[in-house]
């Protein structure tokens, strides 16, 4: 029995003992390295190494939770023996059903990349390489980040599930900076792939050079070609709307819909991918046990999937998705399916219009009706006739989400692997090209 | 309170300078949180978790360190001062700009803030019951509408911290917060819906959770969403108008306007990749950004509030920062690290979420010095314009230029009189307009709760902003379609 287990079964028993009917423990040990830098040096190098447990307990259909640190177990057992004292004061939970059976899941392949690991403690290679690929181009300088993480998980249940997994991961992005323009490009990835790292300090450097010189655009409705980068955040917010969660709490365009309504263009297909075990993310199992898989969210346009764990999966009258945090689904990586465009031949396809390689601070006016703003940061690339001829300064895109969706007029064949700040589920996706998108921009 | 761990935490700073450190600080940080959380009146569930453990900063040849370790023994604390020694050691050779600190005069103090009723004290069956009253009067508020989603938690949580360096820093704290969160949703399937998310946090005790009256308040809300569904019309976009601006707009803009482009390290470029860079460059103090009316403070030592701190988590006191002075840009939030680099003192802005975080420049309570109007007076100055009162969508560009805010409660003004409501009006405008178009302020000073963003990994910490309402001329405004 590995340690981690060994901590999950002394903290299932330990809860059932006092009382609890059900209990489900999930321990995580991580170890983690990040280089940050900051005017093309770095600014800090952080390491962590943690190692909790987040407890599921629910008796008479009472709900409880916490999460703890597991250096000492002492603090863990007075806090169940607390939750324990507390269960009969509230009401029966609305989301309560009862735990899964345990299955076997298929153990993924590929998880853990030594290489990754050995960044972890040695990283000063890797941070003078970024060094060198960023600065390789005419910028004036360059931030951003790269971490690697090794994490082992265990998780046990009151059903018996004892299931352990380990994994390595790496994220990193770069926004290099030349004259008025700037550039940023990102990566998610279970391997270490020295060339990948160096394609994104390049990347963030090219489109930073591109974009040195730019004029205003008035606001207005373009066509627009979305980077992986934007794509990926806005299609992050699409399927966190599509947990069970997000449309109990009121927070989600498909609030009103059900699965085999029609959703977006027919070129679209989003897919929620724990089974892609070369995207951060990939799982064999959720925290609930269950074996992940991956399926649609969106096929060919049409709502195919809710993301449930058992509990909301009860309350909808369906089956968990295998997507369960201890409390509510979430989404584990998304994979949005490539079309048959290169990024030439879809500029080609814009008579006037913008290419939009980055944004951030996307919010909501009304999550149901799906009316947001975001703002362009980085490139924006404008297009005339099927060429790019220069490059604009700041503004937003101001649409609704459903529109959008309902919009999009081709799909990159290349995709890319996303996950940064604003693209938090790591995320392949292609440029994808909207048809009369909404932009708009300071009045004064 | 968990002063146990301050020999750790001395033990660690030694030892970091027995490996050779020119600066050492170790921080043993506890967040211990609890709260309930209900959809429509029904519970969902409760939680009661905590986090703690150790950080760690070292400079090394120029190099900044960071480790954080959740292992509470000496061998834990001890690899992460390891750790953090030997990563920056291993940087340094990349340095171009040596990291160094200011010279300061550091705290050793211990402080708290109190709790009048305690949140503990307050039986959970009582909190789950709260939510399902207010459920019970909000769900009934409304006539023609139905109040579709009613989501609400209600939390209380407990910061204790031990910062000690080696410049002789030794600050033990005990910030205890309530909080109270939700998400209401009204709809008339027929002609759409209004949404509403809003939160409410300070540090002290349960006597919020009784002065915030939920409610109270929401019931009333809901029917005014209820009416901005069935009655608001277009806002007026066709020519520029005067626009009354509630101070629960203020307050956010203040914080993203004023707070956040004043950050040194933001205007440094450290966090140029992330929440990005500002329109501040260093050479900018004393330049003028608005009218006279404009001064925004920001305040760690408001007693209550959620910002609250006395030192900053580099050991050096707080106080009041004047970032903008009457319409000039007067004072950046400092860390000890900008401050060297500005030649100036540090203003204690250094703060850290929890222990796996380092500390970094942050607002704490930010808000937009009142005036001497009433807001009657700022509307019977208006001929024609409007007042917004609230907002939902917001945004604002990386460099703090170009700012958003879609309002949700609002009204037309006409010939100085409230008149009907308007739907998704849209104040986009610069920072400058914004402070430049400032003419008068009313007396009132509301603060708000937020969780302000910044860092990497993202740091979320507790602040409160707010301000007075305000009174723009000559606003273009836009709608959301």
């Amino acid at each position: 029995m590995s340690e981690l287990i060994e901590v999950g079964v002394k903290l299932r028993d330990r809860a059932l003992r006092e009382g609890f009917e059900e209990a489900a423990v999930l321990v995580t040990h991580t170890e983690s390295l990040m280089v940050k830098f900051a005017n093309s040096e770095p600014s800090v190098v952080q390491r962590w190494s943690s190692r909790e447990a987040s407890v599921y307990l629910a008796k008479n259909q009472r709900l409880l939770g916490t999460s703890v640190p597991v250096g000492s177990l002492e603090e863990a057992y007075r806090l169940i023996s607390e939750l324990h004292s507390l269960h009969a004061k509230v009401p029966p939970s609305m989301l309560y059903a009862p735990l899964p059976e345990p299955e076997k899941p298929q153990p993924l392949e590929g998880l853990v990349d030594r290489k990754l690991i050995d960044v972890l403690h040695d990283p000063s290679s890797v941070s003078e390489a970024v060094v060198e690929a960023a600065l390789r181009h005419s910028i004036d300088y360059f931030a951003g980040m790269f971490q690697v993480s090794y994490e082992r998980k265990a998780l046990v249940t009151s059903k018996g599930a004892e299931l352990e997994e380990e994994a390595t991961s790496l994220k990193m992005y770069i926004r290099s900076f030349a004259g008025e323009g700037s550039g940023q490009w990102a990566l998610g990835s279970r391997r270490f792939d020295l060339q990948r790292i160096e394609e994104v300090a390049s990347t963030a450097s090219r489109l930073a050079f591109e974009s040195r010189r730019q004029e205003d655009v008035p606001p207005g409705k373009y066509d627009v070609i979305l980077s992986p980068m934007v794509v990926g955040n806005l299609f992050n917010i699409v399927a966190d709307m599509a947990t069970a969660s997000s449309i109990l709490m009121g927070a989600s365009i498909f609030v009103n819909k059900a699965p085999g309504d029609k959703v977006a263009s027919e070129q679209l297909t989003i897919i929620d991918a724990p089974r892609n075990s070369e995207l951060p993310g990939s799982t064999a199992f959720d925290d609930e046990g269950v074996p992940t898989y991956s399926k649609p969210i969106v096929e060919k346009g049409v709502l195919a999937n809710i993301l449930h764990n058992t509990k909301t999966a009860a309350k909808f009258g369906a089956r968990s998705t295998g997507n369960a945090g201890l409390i509510f689904p979430r989404v584990w990586a998304l994979e949005v399916l490539p079309g048959g465009y290169s990024l030439d031949e879809m500029i080609r396809e814009v008579r006037e219009g913008l290419v939009v390689t980055n944004n951030w601070y996307t919010r909501l006016q009304n999550y149901i009706e799906g009316t947001f703003s975001t703002i362009t940061r980085d490139a924006v690339l404008i297009v005339r006739n099927g060429e790019v001829v220069g490059a604009a300064r700041k503004m937003r895109i101001a649409d609704a989400l459903p529109r959008m969706l309902n919009s999009i007029a081709a799909i990159g064949r290349e995709v890319y692997d996303i996950h940064w700040w604003e693209v938090d589920t790591p995320t392949r996706a292609p440029y994808i090209l909207f048809r009369e998108v909404g932009t708009s921009k300071h009045t004064a | 309170m968990s002063w146990e761990y301050e020999d750790l935490v001395l033990k660690a700073v030694d030892y970091a300078l027995s490996l050779g450190a020119g600066y050492a600080e170790a921080r043993y940080h506890k967040v211990a949180r609890s709260g309930v959380a209900t959809r429509n009146g029904e519970f969902i569930g409760l939680e009661k978790s905590f986090r703690e453990g150790v950080a760690v900063r070292v400079l090394v040849g120029g190099a900044l360190g960071f480790s954080s370790t959740d292992t509470l023994t000496w061998g834990g604390v001890k690899t992460a001062v390891d750790e953090a020694f030997a990563k920056a050691r291993a940087h340094s050779k990349l340095m171009k700009h040596p990291i160094e600190l200011s010279h300061e005069r550091l705290g050793r103090a211990s402080y708290e803030a109190l709790e009048k009723k305690k949140a503990s004290g307050v039986s959970v069956e009582e909190k789950v019951a709260y939510c399902a009253d207010v459920w019970k009067h909000v769900s009934t508020a409304t006539t023609t509408a139905r109040v579709a989603t009613l989501t609400m938690s209600l939390g209380e949580s407990v910061e204790e911290k031990v910062v000690a360096n080696s410049d002789g820093a030794l600050i033990r704290s005990r910030v205890p917060r309530v909080s109270i969160w939700y998400n209401v949703v009204v709809t008339v399937p027929s002609k759409g819906t209004v949404q509403r998310f809003f939160s409410h946090a300070a540090s002290g005790g349960y006597e919020w959770v009784e002065k915030w009256d939920v409610l109270g308040y929401l019931p009333g809300d809901v029917k005014t969403f209820e009416r901005i569904i069935l009655e608001a019309v277009k806002p007026p976009t066709d020519r520029p108008v005067d626009v009354v601006v509630g101070s629960e707009i203020v307050g956010l803009m203040v914080h993203e306007s004023c707070g956040h482009p004043s950050e040194a390290d933001r205007i440094l470029g450290r966090e140029a990749a992330q929440a990005g860079k500002s329109f501040i460059k260093p050479d900018m103090r004393g330049q003028r950004i608005g009218s006279e009316v404009a001064t925004v403070i920001d305040d760690p030592t408001i007693p209550g509030s959620n910002g609250f701190y006395l030192y900053d988590d580099e050991g050096v006191p707080a106080r009041p920062r004047y970032l903008y002075k009457e319409g000039v840009i007067n004072e950046f939030l400092h860390n000890r690290w900008t401050a060297k680099v500005f030649g100036t003192q540090s203003n204690a802005a250094a703060r850290a979420m929890d222990h796996a975080s380092e500390p970094i420049i942050r607002m704490a309570n930010t808000y937009f010095k009142p005036g001497d109007h009433t807001l009657e007076e700022l509307i019977e100055g208006v001929k024609y314009g409007v007042y917004i009162k609230s907002y939902m969508e917001w945004n604002i560009d990386d460099e703090r230029w170009s700012q958003r805010y879609g309002g949700l409660e609002a009204y037309l003004i006409e010939n100085g009189e409230l008149k009907h409501l308007v739907k998704n009006p849209v104040l986009e405008i610069t920072t400058r307009t914004f402070y430049s178009s400032v003419d008068a302020a009313d007396r009132n000073l509301e603060f708000y709760a937020g969780t302000c963003g910044k860092g990497e990994p993202m740091q979320g910490v507790p602040v409160w902003f707010g301000g007075p309402n305000v009174r723009l001329r000559n606003i273009q405004l836009r709608v959301i379609a």
